[in-house]
């Protein structure tokens, strides 16, 4: 029964979309209750399904499997490993927060909702798919609601920045299905079932120019350099739930990706192409930094340090062992909590003060003291202070590249001390300092729903910083597989070299 | 019971044929005696095509040969022809829709529309030249008058003048063909063309072959004959343009996959090669025109030439997977379309313009129209979970199974350069504000139809399985031995 909560987790929110379509618009409050009540039933879900996950249970869990198009060899097959599951619960804990948080939005609430659980149910979706035609089919969709949501909804340059958002990831995507396709055919199974492909071996030849296609087709989600352009322009533009999910989740989803095709279908193309990845990261992480240090927009401030962080995120899995794709995951959660609750904070002061310039604030502390108190907190987090989740993600990326990548490790320490300067001047000059005489009349959040979203997302961020363990376990076991069926390919080709010289 | 139905064979093989016949005469009747309204006219007329989309399923997937050979009923022309029946009814909405313009010359509108879905009724079931020819003619002789047919528009008798010319010299290249081909075999049936092929081919098949290929060229609008299609589809009436970019072309497609299939065959002559080279630039071509439109019809214009690029990429593959994809694609751009056209009609009735500027806050103005043009253009553009998406799925992977990865990455990347534009009408609909406040109010049966055709598009996309056994059973017609 339990696996029937992983196809649940899409459905639901498109049930939820369907209701409200129903409804008049005109009853935004009893829109917003469905959306929120979704949202929530999903969060449920993903935390029943985390808490009887088997982690010492090596393959996929709760597997439904459902016979779609027996010609073609697509199948509905949805499931869970150790990776699947934690970006489940961020993806979870995130979409009902970021549902919370929509009380933002005034105009048009009705279509807002709808596209928005839309965005939710397809972005579950990319992470139980277990076949890959639905797993592209969950991908492609979730980039179109992004398109009227950031458009319809969104603030400066929006047309602009929705325009070329939706197109950068849009073309990724038709890249990585030529990619997909291409897979397909290779293997000779007739099938887009992942746990049948993973049997097939590809010829290394196939390998080295198939796994470009997708490493950076998905790459552009991810804001690889020199894809990630759309990124912080599009994050200014988003309305805040938006931006949320989309720091938060969405870049999540091009690693998740490379991590469970690439790796696992093309192992060798992974070692072919990840060297080059591990370049690129580094200027990720050194750019995106640089970047974010002459902003004065704070969403575009956390934009770029978003497409910094992404990069660490890169180097943990550019290392090929399990220390650092473990790292990897465990900074994917963390940093989605962290770089959610960014926006989130920004959305809120932004709502109040209708300014997100530096410059404009400052102060804001005494006016605002629990926002403030957040704030102060993701900064350090995001600064990869110990105590936080993101702390020891960072630290387990490290030790992991430092043999691999030497130069690359120095460098992206550094890339932390960058950021440490630009948030910590960011608390400066926004919560501290004299109070502008225009910031006295804004109010604190306020009641339980007011604090709820900051709050939950300060929780999170605790509880695994203080008890990483927790996550740790369950990404392991995975990891580790993944790793090992790397090794043995590995072995394998060697002995075949060993036994055939020619 | 065995003996009555073979006796009545040669009927249910003409059954659809009858049956659209019967509603011909009918309302041409009717009509002579006794003045009706366009909206119970059209509501008749409906009705029948409904009824003969119950004819059709009952038919199908009956086969045979009839008239001494030269006319066939097979699962592919049933296929075809349940595509036409779905044209005509959105086609016959539409003019309802767009009656204000056409008068009292409304009824002749639809009789004409109807003789044109009948010729094309022929041409999915014909088996020689001749009966091609004749048939492709009557669509096109059709056409003149429906594109020409505000006669007070000088936009409307231009692009019937264009449309005339251009037809006419189509039809002289494709006659010409055929008799090179009848000259080098002796026979214009397609089966006893292909046995003589078998044999060995010779330069004066060739030359006709190439002939006839041209003047299908142009019914498709592929490059390099696809100059005349903007300006025939912006001055055209817009439901003619529609019908023109559904009938017409589906109907050219089916010509063509005859003359390759049927008549021809990959292995005497390589026109695989060429396909591949045309298609291409067809959809590059068309793309990069749409991309700085500004009048709608002249967008949905140049679009249709790029749907025509990856058609062809489709055939070009020449396997049986590619036609599939050739076939379930065509399904879906007839709904698609059907679907944007009629809210094109709508549209720029109320707005009383054809500028894409003047969709500025259509969805405040209709969230239901906007919202079906909304699925529909992203069918149109290849997004999941719209049967778009599948159909560009589908041709992808028979291009990429036959090997061609660079002609898949050239379709891929012009899902990119479609979708900007698509999405660019999507932007005037729903991100700006509108310049007036009135509300456009839409009849029932209208809402009822293109919520039919969303439905059909989203289910299309979703539950693929049984449309594709039902394209698995037509596409074999062209792959008998």
């Amino acid at each position: 029964m339990l696996n029937l909560l992983v196809p649940a987790l899409s459905l639901l929110p498109l049930l939820g979309a369907g209701i409200i379509l129903i409804l008049p618009p005109k009853r935004h409050s009893e829109i917003r209750k469905t959306a929120v009540l979704t949202t929530f039933l999903t969060l449920v879900f993903s935390l029943i399904l985390f808490l009887k996950f088997d982690s010492s249970v090596r393959l996929f869990q709760f597997v439904t499997y459902v016979p779609w198009i027996s010609s073609m060899g697509i199948s509905f097959h949805m499931g869970l490993d150790g990776i699947g599951i934690v970006m489940v619960l961020l993806h979870a804990i995130l979409s009902f927060t970021g549902a919370v948080v929509s009380r933002s939005i005034n105009q048009n609430v009705k279509l807002y909702f709808v596209f928005y659980l839309l965005l939710v149910s397809s972005i579950f979706g990319v992470f139980t798919s277990l076949d890959l035609f639905f797993l592209y089919l969950f991908y492609e969709m979730s980039v179109i609601p992004l398109y009227p949501l950031i458009g319809i909804w969104g603030s400066q340059n929006r047309e602009y920045a929705s325009m070329k958002l939706t197109l950068y990831i849009s073309l990724g995507a038709v890249l990585a299905l030529v990619g997909l396709l291409s897979i397909y055919f290779t293997s000779g199974l007739q099938t887009f079932d992942l746990l049948i492909l993973q049997k097939a071996a590809f010829p290394t030849q196939f390998q080295i120019w198939c796994a470009p296609l997708m490493i950076f087709g998905f790459g552009v989600i991810a804001s690889l350099w020199p894809l990630h352009s759309w990124s912080p322009i599009g994050y200014a533009a988003a309305p805040t739930p938006v931006s949320m999910l989309h720091a938060g989740v969405l870049k999540k989803m091009g690693i998740f990706l490379i991590i469970r095709i690439v790796m696992t279908l093309l192992p060798e193309g992974a070692k072919f192409w990840l060297p080059v990845v591990a370049v690129l990261c580094v200027i990720n992480i050194l750019y995106g930094a640089w970047a974010a240090m002459a902003q004065k927009d704070m969403k575009f401030i956390i934009g770029f340090a978003s497409v910094s962080h992404m990069g660490y995120a890169f180097l943990g899995m550019a290392c090929l062992n399990e220390l650092g794709l473990t790292g990897t995951v465990f900074f994917m959660f963390a940093h989605g909590i962290m770089a959610a609750l960014c926006f989130a904070l920004i959305g809120f002061i932004y709502d109040q003060t209708h300014t997100r310039m530096v410059p404009d604030l400052g102060g804001l502390a005494k006016q605002i003291p629990f926002i403030s108190v957040c704030f102060v907190i993701v900064a350090f987090a995001s600064s990869g202070l110990p105590g936080f989740a993101n702390f020891v993600s960072e630290i387990l990326i490290f030790f992991a590249a430092w043999d691999h990548y030497r130069w690359q490790t120095i460098l992206a320490i550094l890339g932390i001390v960058i950021t440490a300067t630009y948030m910590l001047r960011m608390i400066r000059d926004v919560f501290f300092g004299p109070l502008k005489p225009e910031w006295t009349k804004i109010e604190d959040a306020k009641g339980f729903w007011g604090k709820l979203p900051y709050g939950l997302l300060v929780t999170v961020l605790l509880i695994f910083g203080i008890w990483p363990a927790l996550l740790l376990n369950m990404i392991r076991p995975t990891t580790q597989a993944l790793i090992n069926s790397h090794l043995s390919v590995y072995q394998a080709a060697n002995q075949n070299f060993v036994s055939n010289p020619s | 019971m065995n003996e009555l139905a073979q006796a009545l064979k040669p009927f249910i093989l003409f059954a659809p044929e009858v049956g659209l016949s019967f509603i011909l005469i009918l309302h041409l009747l009717f009509d002579l005696f006794k003045k009706i309204e366009p909206k119970s006219f059209v509501r008749s007329c409906v009705l029948g095509m409904i009824l003969l989309f119950v004819i059709l399923w009952l038919v199908w997937p009956c086969a045979g040969v009839s008239l001494s050979s030269m006319f066939q009923l097979d699962p592919l022309a049933i296929f075809f022809k349940g595509i036409f029946v779905l044209s005509a009814i959105a086609t016959l909405l539409m003019a309802q829709e767009f009656s204000q313009k056409l008068d009292n010359r409304f009824n002749d509108f639809c009789l004409i529309l109807l003789t044109a879905t009948l010729g094309s009724f022929f041409l999915v079931s014909s088996n020689d030249l001749i009966t091609l020819f004749i048939s492709i003619e009557w669509i096109t002789i059709s056409f003149y008058i429906l594109t020409a047919y505000l006669k007070n528009d000088s936009f409307s008798l231009e692009a019937g003048v264009k449309y005339l010319i251009i037809g006419a010299f189509s039809s002289a290249l494709f006659l010409y063909g055929i008799s090179f081909v009848y000259g080098a075999f002796g026979s214009v049936f397609f089966a006893d063309i292909k046995t003589a092929l078998a044999t060995g081919s010779n330069s004066l098949f060739t030359i006709g072959f190439f002939l006839i290929l041209a003047g299908i060229g142009f019914k498709i609008a592929m490059f390099p004959f696809q100059l005349w299609v903007p300006d025939v589809y912006e001055g055209a009436p817009t439901p003619a343009t529609a019908f023109l970019s559904i009938t017409s072309k589906t109907a050219g497609f089916a010509a063509l996959l005859k003359i390759l299939f049927l008549m021809t065959g990959v292995e005497s002559i390589n026109w695989s090669s060429l396909l591949l080279l045309l298609s291409p630039v067809t959809l590059i071509y068309g793309n990069l025109a749409a991309l700085r439109q500004t009048n709608m019809k002249r967008l949905f214009a140049y679009s249709s030439v790029a749907h025509v690029g990856y058609l062809l990429m489709g055939i070009a593959t020449a396997t049986k997977l590619g036609i599939e994809a050739v076939l379930y694609y065509l399904a879906v751009y007839a709904l698609a379309n059907s679907a944007a056209f009629l809210v094109i009609v709508i549209s720029n009735r109320e707005l009383k313009s054809g500028d894409i500027s003047a969709y500025r806050g259509l969805a405040k103005k209709s969230p239901f129209l906007s919202g079906v043009f909304f699925v529909a253009l992203l069918s149109l553009g290849g997004i999941p979970p719209l049967a778009g998406f599948f159909a560009k799925f589908l041709i992808f992977r028979a291009v990429i199974l036959k090997g061609y990865l660079w002609l898949a990455l050239i379709g891929a990347a012009n899902v990119i350069i479609s979708l900007y534009y698509y999405l660019s009408i999507v932007k005037e609909m729903y991100f700006k504000q509108p310049t007036s406040k009135d509300e456009i109010e839409l009849s029932g049966g209208i809402k009822i139809f293109l919520l039919c055709l969303t439905v059909g598009i989203i289910f299309l996309g979703v539950i693929q399985e049984p449309f594709l056994n039902l394209i698995h059973i037509s596409s074999s017609v062209l792959f008998l031995r």
